[in-house]
C-alpha cells in the first residue's frame, strides 16, 4: 500500500473528526447529571441567579453558575473530571468515569445565549 | 512441541520490562489535556517492535503482560478494561495492517492501531456509563489518537532498526 493512501486517510480521519467538533451545536442551557447511568437532575443553567453547588452520589461536588458548570471536587483517583473545568455546551461533556458520574449541557428551554428563563 | 527459543524469551521478557517501565512512568506524568483516554501511549512502541521483530503471537503476549500487570502496578485497576479492550482492537488493526503496509510505514499502522485503541476505550467507557452520550468524544479521541499514533510510530521506525541489530542471530 502506498504511504500516500494511508495518509490521505488518516487526514480525512483529522479532517471528520475536526468537523465534526466545529459543527457540534454550542451554548446549551440545560444541564443534565447522571449518575451510574441514571438520570441524577436537570438544571436550567440561564435560570440560575446565585451560584451554588450539588453533590452528586457523596464523591462528586458539581458548582453551578448562571449559564455554566463544572465538577468542583471529586474523590477519584485521576481528578480529570475537575481538571474538564467549566462546560456551557455539548460540545463538552464532563466525564468522571471512576465514579460514574456526566453532565451533558444541552440545548433545552430558552437556548438563546442571554435568555433570561424564569 | 518445539522448544521455544530461549534468546527469544529472554528478549520478549525484556520487551515486557520495558514496556512496564515505560508504561508505569507514563502514568506518572499529569495529562496535559483533561479527556479520558487522552494519553501518548508511548508502551506501544514496544508492542510495534514485538509486532515487527518477531510477530503477532509475540506482539500479542507482551500486550497482554503489559495490560494486565501494567494496570495493576501503576495501581489504577479500574483502567484495566479499557486498556484490555482497547488494546486487543489496536493489536487487531495492526495485525490486519502489516500484511498491507511496509515497516517504512509503521507509523500509519501505528496510527491506525491508536485510533482502534482510543475507539475501544470509548465503547467500554460507554458501557461502563450506560451511555451514549460519551460518544462526544469520538471526534477528540479520533484526532488524538492520529497525533500520539504516528509520534510513537515514528518511534518505533526509529527503535527497530537499532533492536533488530542489538539482538542480532537471536531474534529468529
Amino acid at each position: 500500500m502506498k504511504s500516500k493512501w494511508l495518509a490521505l486517510i488518516l487526514a480525512l480521519i483529522l479532517a471528520a473528526s475536526a468537523a465534526a467538533l466545529l459543527l457540534a451545536p454550542k451554548n446549551g442551557s440545560r444541564a443534565r447529571i447522571y449518575k451510574d447511568g441514571e438520570l441524577f437532575c436537570i438544571i436550567d443553567l440561564s435560570g440560575v441567579s446565585e451560584p451554588y453547588t450539588v453533590e452528586v452520589g457523596g464523591g462528586n461536588i458539581v458548582r453551578v453558575e448562571r449559564g455554566r458548570i463544572r465538577m468542583e471536587s471529586a474523590d477519584c483517583p485521576d481528578r480529570l473530571c475537575v481538571n474538564q473545568g467549566w462546560s456551557s455546551s455539548s460540545a463538552k461533556p464532563i466525564v468522571c468515569l471512576p465514579n460514574r458520574v456526566m453532565i451533558i449541557v444541552d440545548g433545552g428551554s430558552g437556548g438563546e445565549p442571554d435568555a433570561v428563563s424564569r | 512441541m518445539r522448544l521455544p527459543n530461549p534468546r527469544k524469551i529472554a528478549a520478549l521478557a525484556l520487551l515486557t520490562a520495558a514496556a512496564l517501565i515505560i508504561y508505569i512512568a507514563e502514568a506518572q506524568i499529569p495529562p496535559l489535556i483533561a479527556v479520558p483516554g487522552v494519553k501518548l501511549g508511548l508502551s506501544n512502541v514496544i508492542v510495534l517492535t514485538a509486532l515487527y521483530l518477531y510477530g503477532r503471537k509475540e506482539a500479542a503476549a507482551v500486550l497482554a503482560l503489559k495490560v494486565s500487570l501494567g494496570s495493576f502496578l501503576s495501581g489504577q485497576p479500574s483502567g484495566f478494561l479499557y486498556s484490555a479492550v482497547g488494546g486487543a482492537l489496536c493489536l487487531f488493526v495492526m495485525l490486519a495492517l502489516k500484511r498491507a503496509a511496509s515497516e517504512k510505514q509503521l507509523w500509519a499502522v501505528s496510527a491506525f492501531g491508536a485510533i482502534a485503541f482510543n475507539m475501544g476505550q470509548l465503547a467500554v467507557a460507554a458501557a461502563v456509563m450506560g451511555s451514549d452520550r460519551l460518544l462526544w468524544y469520538a471526534p477528540v479521541l479520533a484526532i488524538s489518537g492520529v497525533i500520539t499514533g504516528v509520534f510513537t510510530g515514528v518511534l518505533a521506525q526509529l527503535v527497530l532498526p537499532r533492536l533488530r541489530k542489538a539482538l542480532d542471530g537471536g531474534g529468529k
